[in-house]
């Protein structure tokens, strides 16, 4: 098989995947918007490959593949760092909520006790 | 030792400390008379939470382990919501001699000081002032806040201090999460706090065992380190 047309198809399955993600409320659609545009990326082309070509060999690159990995390489770092900061912003959402609870169960026993 | 109208809440943060926590209530409320105890139980799996309450403490429970700066800071949270003048916070492993926090609140009192921190090696009072490789550790951090805010503080790690109201509003809003002390005081300074240190004893703990004795002092430095300088350029929260 052509392997534009394995790119073309992967890409197609991941994009439609993200899709049925959002659909089954798996994935909403703030951290869907990026898969979306990588996978939509990848299908533009798997469609225009020679743009692919042209847009490596005026990157400098000497195999339109080596283009391919570096950009796949910049995408998942950048999703990992991504990925960290919202891990980050859970985990304070986390503490302050925990604070939260803690002081407020505190509060709560003492309003019984004093209504006792 | 509470003089006029003055209301003063003693932080206890507490992670296991059964064995500790009971003595150390039981301490401040011999010694610090009309001071208003609060363990802060950081998600203990023993009876340190049972403990602490029997012997006579207000005790907040965490439900689970959050780690001793957010411990702190939920005691800051606590004095802020109900008014508190003064805040000492001692910690719940029985280390800190209560008798000394007449002496570390007396610099608040006369409005001298903003944030006093109690040291092990102001003074060579006896007393334990911990292992060798500590305190090169304990020195490294005296000269990296020395050179980055010009406060020269002894004892940084140290976890015995004293807060008035401008710093318990400060530290209710932000205090450090990971091995906070050193960092608490770049904070403070950069809030314009004034910080004074006195000279205290310190034991060797009785039960249990430190937060930080499992961790290498060079992952300690270094970590620490670098959530100094993270702070440094760090954008200041919006006031209001």
């Amino acid at each position: 098989m052509n392997i534009h047309v394995v790119a073309l198809v992967v890409s197609v399955a991941i994009f439609l995947l993200v899709i049925e993600l959002v659909r089954r409320h798996r994935l909403t659609f703030k951290y869907a918007v990026g898969w979306l545009l990588v996978s939509g990326g990848a299908i533009f082309f798997a469609i225009f490959y020679r743009l692919l070509f042209s847009c490596a060999a005026w990157l400098g690159f000497e195999l339109p593949s080596n283009f391919i990995f570096f950009t796949l390489f910049c995408v998942f770092v950048t999703s990992s760092l991504l990925l960290t900061v919202f891990l980050c912003q859970q985990n304070s959402r986390n503490d302050v909520m925990a604070q939260k609870i803690a002081l407020l169960e505190f509060e709560l026993k003492e309003l019984k006790k004093k209504l006792n | 030792m509470n003089t006029s109208s003055e209301r003063i809440l003693a932080i206890v943060p507490a992670f296991n400390e059964c064995g500790n926590i009971g003595r150390t209530v039981q301490e401040i409320r011999n010694v610090a008379k009309g001071v208003d105890i609060l363990v802060i139980d950081d998600g203990s799996l023993d009876a340190t939470a049972q403990e602490a309450l029997l012997a006579g403490g207000m005790v907040v429970s965490l439900p689970f382990n959050l780690g001793i700066g957010a411990a702190v800071q939920t005691g800051f949270q606590y004095a802020q919501s109900h008014q508190y003048d003064i805040a000492v916070q001692v910690d719940g492993d029985g280390q800190h001699d209560a008798s000394y926090i007449d002496k570390i609140l007396r610099p608040i009192r006369c409005q001298e000081a903003d944030m006093v921190v109690g040291s092990r090696f102001l003074e060579k009072t006896g007393g334990f002032r911990t292992s060798f490789s500590r305190r090169v550790g304990i020195n490294f951090f005296v000269h990296l806040i020395n050179a980055l805010t010009g406060v020269k503080i002894s004892d940084p790690t140290s976890g015995f201090r004293a807060y008035n109201k401008k710093m318990i509003a400060l530290f209710s809003e932000y205090y450090p999460h990971d091995f906070p002390e050193p960092e608490a005081i770049v904070v403070a300074q950069q809030a314009a706090g004034r910080i004074v240190e006195l000279p205290v004893v310190m034991r060797k703990r009785e039960a249990g065992s430190s937060s930080i004795r499992y961790f290498k002092t060079v992952y300690y430095m270094i970590k620490v380190t670098m959530a100094i300088l993270l702070h440094m350029i760090r954008q200041k929260p919006r006031q209001g």
